[in-house]
């Protein structure tokens, strides 16, 4: 190797980024070549000079915590009423027709108050029942009720076969007036469920099934919350939640049915 | 209380995001430090980095993270630079003028003096060479990786590197001569 190949390699060799046939040639070089071996001691001189900590610059303390206030704003955004409809994640087709999206929701629930219900409660509360609710509200916006979409039973079944790793119990009821319309996988909290859904007359129920990770028994009694009527219950070391928008007879009716049908 | 369940994976990507990005703030404040020369933009250019970080943030593990962040500082950085059109001089560049009584420079930096000369001379480099010894000396680096960060091919980081280290050892040996290392 040549002094001017050696010295157009020095700074790769130093850096560790000449292959090892060409390190050992450098090594061999600087052996013989003390104008060459000069320069490598120049450059790590001046590399030893360059590592010295105290030439980092350093931030202030507070770096950190106004990087994480900057995020958290990102993430929630000033606008309140934004924030909730931008998290709903629509497809954005819907977003144009949001007024009418509303319409319906008013038309559904009977209730011109609920949006503002729905506003002024957002983000602050985050029980079980709020979260069923939640997922309940969602489902009847847009076409997001059901991922498969039948009345047997034996469709809809096998479907979640493929999903989950417990088998939720798909039942039709329509003889009894609450016929079986299809399923879809949904979240409670960071738990995977199976929401099975059903109709009676106008309204939708969504029965929402989980494997069984309470030790406390469900309080099996109509809850109300938010207008809707939640019904939770244990069976056969599954979480069983119905929510509907029905009149609590008719959900206490259906809750019989289930539970019936699952001890046969 | 439609928000109640989807805030939480907001929360949670913040989390990751934070869990994994927060360990190289000091490296990024390093960086932007000594490409923007001053404290208050320095800190804002971290700060504007992260929150373009944490958009881009896909929640997946990289091996990359380090020199993502790091590629996001220094477009922060230039985009300021170019906002402003700093001329890429030092604007701490105060001299001390007490010779040094060890002017060795196999020896790690001694004295405030010779910290304040040496921070003189890499401040007073061209921009360019700045960045590559910034990046492979202070961060440590790899050619690879310096070159995703500054965008230009590895030869170009590689012929940066040995001119930048020659234009700074000219000028502290030339403040060696004058007495000032």
């Amino acid at each position: 190797m040549t002094c001017s190949e050696s010295q157009k390699r020095v700074d790769p060799f130093l850096d560790n980024e000449v292959e090892l046939a060409t390190a050992q040639e450098m090594q061999r070089h600087l052996e013989e070549c003390s104008a060459c071996e000069s320069l490598v001691a120049d450059r790590l001189a001046l590399r030893h000079c360059l590592q010295t900590p105290e030439l980092r610059f350093v931030p202030t303390a507070d770096l950190r915590s106004r990087i994480h206030a900057q995020l958290q704003k990102e993430i929630r955004p000033p606008s309140a009423r934004f924030n909730w409809l931008q998290r709903l994640q629509f497809p954005n087709w819907i977003l144009p027709t949001l007024a009418g999206a509303a319409a319906v929701l008013i038309f559904w629930f009977g209730s011109a108050t609920y949006l503002s219900q729905v506003r002024s409660s957002s983000g602050t509360h985050n029980t079980l029942s709020e979260q069923l609710v939640s997922n309940h509200l969602r489902s009847l916006v847009g076409d997001h009720l059901f991922d498969v979409a039948s009345s047997d039973q034996h469709t809809v079944k096998p479907w979640f076969a493929g999903k989950l790793n417990f088998p939720p119990p798909v039942f039709d009821f329509s003889d009894q007036g609450f016929k079986l319309i299809g399923g879809r996988l949904d979240y409670v909290g960071d738990q995977e469920v199976a929401a099975v859904v059903f109709q009676h007359k106008k309204h939708y129920i969504n029965l929402f099934v989980w494997p069984r990770n309470q030790s406390s028994p469900l309080v099996d009694a109509i809850l109300q919350k938010e207008g809707f009527n939640l019904y939770g219950w244990d069976a056969n070391g599954l979480t069983m939640w119905a929510v509907t928008d029905a009149e609590p007879e008719a959900l206490k009716t259906f809750v019989e049915l289930e539970k019936q049908r699952m001890t046969e | 209380m439609i928000a109640s369940v989807l805030p939480m994976n907001d929360q949670e990507k913040l989390r990751r995001f934070e869990s994994e990005m927060l360990p190289f703030m000091n490296d990024a404040y390093n960086l932007a430090r000594w490409l923007v020369q001053n404290d208050q933009d320095a800190h804002d250019m971290v700060q504007e980095a992260y929150l373009r970080a944490f958009r881009f943030f896909s929640g997946m593990r990289e091996a990359t993270s380090r020199a993502w962040l790091l590629r996001i500082v220094r477009n922060v950085c230039y985009d300021h630079l170019r906002k402003r059109q700093v001329p890429s001089v030092s604007s701490d560049s105060q001299q001390e003028d007490l010779p040094d009584t060890n002017p060795s420079p196999e020896a790690a930096l001694q004295t405030k003096s010779e910290i304040a000369a040496v921070r003189s001379a890499l401040a007073n480099l061209p921009e360019d060479f700045r960045t590559v010894l910034v990046l492979r000396e202070m961060e440590e680096l790899s050619y690879r990786e310096i070159s995703e960060i500054t965008q230009v091919p590895i030869g170009t980081v590689m012929s940066r590197l040995a001119r930048g280290r020659q234009h700074l050892a000219d000028a502290l040996k030339e403040m060696r001569a004058k007495g000032l290392l």
